[in-house]
């Protein structure tokens, strides 16, 4: 460590630019690994860094800029030549085949051979070896990828990586989704891989753990490198200052007077192994933030809220009564509307007009003598919602699948609108819109508020959260961390959702009281 | 280290050679013997096993390439029409031209692994889903099979294919030859499956087509090789068909083949979705099909409650197999 200014950078990034379209994902960026540093990447969503990871990796490439690697210049044009160059990246997502063995998964598609067929002997020997790099038991070589946990096969994917004698190893988000033991467990296995030389590319949302794994850290924002900085000169909340900048973020809400009762009330909520002990008061006409990094806990709630995800502690409360979604058709009939995350995969029917995907869910009240479609009606609520909503569609019959990301998700915020719900729960709202229709949408959430409905948004977008919210709840490890009024700090929220160790150091938690 | 690979032996660095659902097959088929065995004691004889092990070898064969084909994420429904423009070509080969066994057998592969090619080529390029290309020339393939048939039944076959046969030029100590020919190819693609790399590839292709790619595994020409291997065994099947048939066919030759293969197939343990099966599963699903439906007939029940029991092996088949996946998905 103490040599770390004098050893030669492995690799080194210089003035790297990309576009997409129209949109600079990257300017004029700048790295520079050594040997044997973690060497982290930070950012906010869509600051760049995983593009970044895409070019070094051979997923993309640059547009201007070079990469040099041992003081050579090179090109990297395919995953192959990044592979060939010792540059291995382990993805979020597993590229491990379940059915296949350890050993099977990590020499597939260059299979060492006896004769015509595979080595099993060799193949396996050289796998307890490299299992061996990591800390790992041999006798995981043999046992098929599926019976293995996630954070296994985490680790059978950096093998894997290792297997191909790489030298810089790219981790994306590696602990997101590893439990306390497991994170300790991973940055074992990178500490023996850094004492070996290996230079490891750490990138994550959660900057506290940065402190017990990293050498140094880039911050992105907007695309640019700020600059690196010694993690032993930095603390979370300055790390956070420089991810956000010094941008303020004007609220959009003007808190009206008093709200009277809450209308939905989570006491003491929980779902096993996903939130617990969640404290949180909806009053009509108000909007709360839920906000948390990924694998917080924050989408579960609303999963939970909606009759998705199980309740297994505590209670909600609606209106006064003590209800328990069982489904979402039951959280419905209670009056709870969600807008789900991932409009794809939850929300849309792409091969279906914009009207019917505003009517399914609401047939009841399209319903003529209980039996067949009022088409008129349907007609004639698409048009209404498509006004109020802006939906920017030739007319109702297009299909969905055939609009933009933002006004695809105005058309399933438009079937909750049907019917004016008293109580409404949105998961990321504006994810993968633009910017135009995510300003929209904000309008479209406070007027709703405005007009009497309780809205909860759970969202890991930071902006989003500070400018809509008139209570802004930090959710973090599952529960509830902190608490602040509309016009909070940016750098601040994030201190509190992504790093500071407690809630009483930054005093963040104590210092807002929600006026009671 | 070394004495861990060493030391333990080959079960240590190989998955175990017969996997549970094969061992509880095995079981269920060798009860159901003992039971018919029992119960009808006419079973147990030569006279009724040879048919049984006759009628098992064409369905097993295609269930070899069906498990590939399906273990990569694909699926081949034209089977039973490419069975039948196999037989009738073939047939009408012996009828005009009296061609010996082996040029007629030979154009019967040739045949059969050209219309596999078809349907290869049309997934891997069409990019459409192999469910829909295949019923697509399903009926392509009965079009033409049902015109070489011009409406007629084809007589008066030529015995070429008595050594695949069922009568007495087609045993060996009794047993049949087409049985010990099927033997000889399960037991080459469960060596091919199991040891060769490009035999490993399948699993990894069905089981996440993109990270095979990217892992450098030649994808298309696998799934390629897949259904033109496919097709040369439903070639066989064909000869075999002919061999254990009369000397006429007609027109419901292979007639709902595709079914009772794909029934073996998942029967034996073979995930729909691909990624996961084995070749001897497939062959023990056959037999366990075929066990019934003799069975059945021999019991003088009406033949209708065999669908009822095959339906039933498919329903606990795939219900234990998504219990499994279920516990492992918790």
């Amino acid at each position: 460590m103490q040599t770390r200014e004098e050893t030669q950078p492995l690799l080194s990034l210089r003035d790297i630019s990309k576009r997409f379209g129209g949109v600079r994902a990257i300017r004029h960026a700048d790295l520079e690994l050594r040997p044997g540093q973690v060497h982290a990447i930070v950012g906010e969503n869509g600051a760049g860094k995983s593009t970044l990871i895409k070019i070094l990796s051979g997923a993309e490439q640059l547009d201007t800029g070079t990469i040099t690697l041992d003081g050579e210049a090179i090109g990297i044009r395919t995953p192959a030549d990044a592979i060939e160059r010792g540059i291995a990246t382990v993805y979020q997502e597993s590229q491990l085949f379940g059915e296949l063995t350890v050993a099977e998964n990590i020499f597939i598609g260059r299979e060492l051979r006896r004769g015509p067929r595979v080595d099993w002997a060799e193949q396996n020997r050289h796998v307890v070896e490299l299992l061996g790099r990591l800390d790992l038991p041999a006798d995981i070589a043999t046992r098929a990828v599926s019976t293995l946990s996630a954070a296994e096969q985490q680790q059978v994917s950096i093998a894997k990586a290792l297997s191909r004698d790489a030298r810089v190893l790219i981790l994306d988000e590696p602990s997101a989704i590893l439990t306390q033991a497991e994170i300790d467990v991973l940055f074992r296995a990178i500490r023996r891989l850094t004492d070996q030389g290996v230079a490891i590319i750490y990138i994550s949302h959660r900057l506290d753990e940065l402190f017990s794994i990293a050498d140094v850290v880039t911050v992105m924002r907007d695309g640019r490198t700020l600059g690196t900085y010694d993690l032993a000169e930095m603390d979370v909340r300055r790390i956070a200052e420089l991810m956000v900048g010094g941008e303020v973020l004007e609220s959009s809400r003007d808190r009206r007077g008093t709200r009277g009762q809450p209308r939905l009330s989570l006491r003491g909520l929980g779902s096993s192994g996903r939130f617990h002990d969640i404290d949180l008061d909806v009053a009509p006409g108000e909007v709360v933030v839920l906000y948390g990094l990924i694998g917080s806990g924050v989408a579960e709630i609303a999963s939970a809220v909606y009759g998705v995800d199980p309740i297994t502690a505590g209670e909600l409360i609606l209106e006064g009564r003590r209800v328990r979604p069982r489904s979402p058709r039951h959280a419905r009939s209670l009056g709870i509307n969600l807008l789900p995350a991932n409009r794809k995969a939850a929300g849309m029917f792409s091969f279906q007009p914009v009207a019917f995907n505003i009517s399914v869910g609401n047939l009841r009240y399209f319903r003529r003598l209980a039996v067949w479609l009022d088409r008129d009606r349907e007609r004639a609520a698409a048009r209404g919602l498509i006004d109020r909503l802006a939906i920017k569609t030739p007319d109702e019959r297009t299909h969905v699948g055939n609009l933009s990301g933002g006004n695809a998700q105005k058309v399933v915020l438009a079937r909750q609108l049907v019917e004016r719900p008293p109580v409404l729960v949105l998961a990321e709202p504006t994810q993968g819109v633009d910017i135009g229709a995510k300003e929209e949408i904000h309008r479209i959430i406070a007027e709703l508020a405005d007009a009497g409905t309780a809205v909860l948004v759970t969202s890991s977008d930071l902006g989003e959260a500070i400018r809509i919210a008139d209570r802004l709840v930090v959710v973090r490890e599952g529960t509830v961390f902190a608490e602040f009024p509309p016009h909070a700090r940016q750098s601040e929220v994030l201190a509190a959702a992504a790093g500071e160790r407690s809630g009483t150091d930054g005093g963040s938690a104590a210092q807002e009281e929600a006026p009671s | 280290m070394t004495t861990l690979t060493t030391g333990r032996g080959r079960g240590r660095i190989l998955p175990p050679p017969v996997t549970g659902q094969e061992l509880v097959l095995i079981g269920v088929i060798a009860a159901l013997w003992l039971m018919l065995t029992l119960v009808t004691p006419s079973f147990g004889t030569a006279a009724s096993l040879q048919p049984l092990l006759v009628r098992l070898a064409p369905v097993a064969v295609i269930a070899v390439g069906m498990t590939l084909v399906i273990v990569s994420g694909g699926i081949d429904i034209s089977v039973a029409a490419s069975l039948m423009v196999c037989s009738v070509v073939t047939a009408k080969l012996l009828v005009g031209t009296g061609l010996p066994m082996l040029p007629a057998l030979l154009v019967s592969l040739a045949l059969g692994g050209l219309l596999g090619a078809i349907n290869g080529l049309l997934i891997v390029y069409g990019r459409v889903h192999a469910i829909i290309i295949t019923f697509g020339t399903a009926n392509l393939f009965q079009f033409i099979g049902l015109r070489i048939f011009d409406s007629q039944t084809v007589n008066n076959i030529p015995a070429a294919f008595a050594f695949l046969g069922r009568g007495e030029a087609g045993r060996t100590l009794g047993v049949p030859h087409s049985f010990l020919l099927m033997l000889l190819i399960v037991a080459a693609a469960w060596w091919y499956i199991r040891h060769m790399p490009s035999g490993r590839h399948f699993y990894a292709i069905g089981g996440d087509q993109r990270s095979a790619r990217l892992a450098g595994i030649p994808v298309s020409r696998r799934i390629m090789s897949a259904y033109v291997l496919t097709g040369v065994l439903v070639g066989l099947a064909a000869c075999m068909t002919l061999a254990g048939g009369t000397s006429t066919l007609d027109q419901n030759v292979g007639r709902g083949q595709e079914l009772a293969v794909i029934a073996a197939v998942v029967i034996g343990g073979t995930s729909i979705t691909g990624g996961r099966g084995s070749v001897l599963g497939s062959v023990l699903g056959a037999l366990l099909v075929q066990t019934v439906r003799s069975g059945v007939t021999q019991l003088g029940w009406p033949s209708q409650l065999a669908n009822l029991f095959v339906g039933l092996c498919i329903v606990i088949a795939v219900g234990t197999d998504l219990m499994r996946e279920r516990r492992r998905a918790r």
